[in-house]
């Protein structure tokens, strides 16, 4: 608003006093002005939250009506840092200097030393210096030396910087969120969802434990994104991080759709999304952690849509109250018994959308009447309490993946809600495609 | 022992923040819900007050799509149209 000329005024809590400030020095305006009362409002009852409102009240209106003080002046990084430490205990000394300088997940980092960062830089094909996005919240600059500097210290191997480039892209377009996802006090992480032939040559899983353990590339390339959220995106846990308590996916969250167990009839999220067969991509998803789908008595289709349907019908998730793209993977067993019933995707897409929905009566009053009926009035609004929440705005937003292996389990992965997934396709400087030939 | 470092350059940005009016007497006062529960109680709330403190204040509302996106710029626009100042919140 300020920018528009009006002067503004921030009402919060202080927890999200840091957050804020870095917004508001980000954005260009260090001398955000706001009122801050103890956490929370939140879940209180009105006439408590009253009382913490009335207490602000003439700091309020000071806010709005006093001259403004003089913003602070901050210095800011024009390039890239190469530090020289005076460590030689790459795995002890150097360790603790990571963590001193609030560069780790917590967990052992491969230093980035000039030869290995080169070695990244050179297998992109970019320049060093070549800018591919700027990450919320901090707005940091991710150039190719500093996305590379991040994957060296995730355990990356060179040929992963294509992928890696592509969900850097992915996530800073408008659609993803990403300032709100990096922020929010939701678990949320995204999950990097590699497709096509390039899956198999990276060494991206897509088969029997996919989300891991195992000798596979899976981890290291979805830690070197969280670091690239941590060290670029600026997202600090508890300080610019408000995640009330995360979830493991959040230290590394990378996964291939299994294309080779698709069945016959059903066309893969590449190319759903309109991608070349040669054409390999990377979808980045605002996700949750997955939850387990077991079922190893249906026979048909209908059974298992009842038994998913059932399971993915939880009230305490985004995606009731948000435009979201809830995200099923079916096993490639349970995908191959809806397929033989004559399915298609799109059948199971609308039949989620129709049959998986919760009735009203299953939310608190709270919720139905501080939430739903007020926020979403064209649906709920003087509605009975039978009638049925849908898990998205639209049957085509249900997003259904085929991965993992052998056995009668699927996965339910609901969303942030206030996102929408981005798919890239892995591409070159010169926008040709990356190809497994050319990692020979 | 010579190592990039993980962490980015900032982009550089600035905006100056407006001058305040000296007074709210007489002005439009807009209201962003940012829909965290109970946001818009506090703001119905404040509206309350603020008309008893300057009787003859406009008041505007507008909510936001979801707590997690960001105000669009229509909303941003309607507020700028509508008002002199503008009340949010941040947060929970």
């Amino acid at each position: 608003m300020e920018k528009r000329g009006v002067p503004a005024v921030l009402l919060m809590t202080t927890p999200f006093t840091a957050l804020a400030r870095n917004q508001s020095r980000v954005f260009g305006l260090p001398n955000l002005q706001a009122a801050i009362m103890p956490h929370p409002l939140g879940g209180l009852p009105v006439p408590n939250v009253i009382a913490k409102i009335d207490a602000v009240y003439e700091e309020l209106i000071a806010k709005l009506t006093s001259p403004l003080p003089a913003p602070l002046v901050e210095e800011v990084k024009v390039r890239s840092e190469w530090v020289d430490l005076d460590i030689s205990d790459e795995w002890g000394a150097l360790q603790q200097e990571f963590m001193a300088r609030g560069w780790s997940d917590g967990m052992l980092a491969a230093p980035p030393t000039e030869a290995r960062v080169s070695a990244m830089v050179q297998a992109s094909g970019y320049p060093g210096s070549h800018v591919v996005a700027v990450m919320a919240p901090k707005m940091g600059v991710a150039t190719i030396e500093c996305i590379a500097a991040n994957a060296v210290m995730a355990g990356a191997k060179p040929q992963h910087m294509p992928l890696i480039i592509a969900a850097v892209q992915g996530m800073v377009e408008e659609q993803f969120n990403l300032y709100g996802i990096q922020g929010t006090t939701h678990c949320v992480a995204p999950l990097m969802l590699v497709s096509g032939p390039l899956a198999e040559t990276l060494g991206i899983h897509s088969g029997s434990g996919l989300f891991g353990p195992g000798p596979w590339s899976n981890g290291v390339v979805g830690r070197a994104i969280r670091l690239i959220l941590l060290n670029i995106g600026g997202a600090k846990p508890v300080e610019m991080d408000k995640a009330t308590m995360g979830h493991p996916g959040k230290y590394t969250y990378c996964i291939a759709e299994n294309e080779a167990a698709l069945p016959a009839t059903w066309p893969s999220l590449r190319a759903e999304r309109g991608f070349a067969p040669e054409v390999s991509t990377v979808t980045m998803i605002g996700a949750e952690a997955p939850h387990n789908i077991n079922d190893h008595d249906s026979t048909n289709a209908g059974g298992l849509l009842t038994m998913i349907g059932h399971t993915i019908t939880e009230t305490g998730q985004n995606n009731v109250n948000h435009a979201g793209e809830p995200l099923v993977l079916l096993g490639p067993e349970h995908a191959g018994t809806i397929a033989k019933d004559g399915y298609s995707k799109d059948d199971v897409r609308r039949a989620f959308y129709e049959d998986a929905r919760i009735p009203l009566s299953h939310f608190s009053a709270e919720q139905i009447e501080r939430r739903l009926r007020r926020y979403l009035p064209k649906r709920f609004k003087d509605r009975p309490l039978d009638t049925g929440v849908p898990l998205a705005q639209r049957w085509e937003d249900f997003m259904i993946v085929v991965a993992g292996g052998t056995g009668k389990h699927s996965m339910y992965v609901p969303t942030f809600g206030g996102t929408r997934s981005v798919t890239r396709a892995v591409l070159k400087p010169d926008g040709s495609p990356w190809l497994p030939g050319d990692f020979k | 022992m010579r190592i990039c470092s993980p962490e980015a350059q900032l982009q550089p940005s600035k905006v100056t923040a407006v001058a305040r009016p000296k007074s709210l007497q007489g002005l439009r006062i807009g209201f962003l819900d940012n829909t965290k529960p109970p946001a818009d109680r506090v703001m119905e709330h404040l509206d309350r007050r603020l008309r008893e403190s300057f009787p003859g204040m406009q008041s505007h509302y507008v909510s936001k799509n979801a707590a997690s996106m960001p105000a669009t710029p229509a909303m941003l626009q309607s507020l700028q149209d509508n008002c002199d100042v503008v009340i949010t919140g941040f947060g929970d």
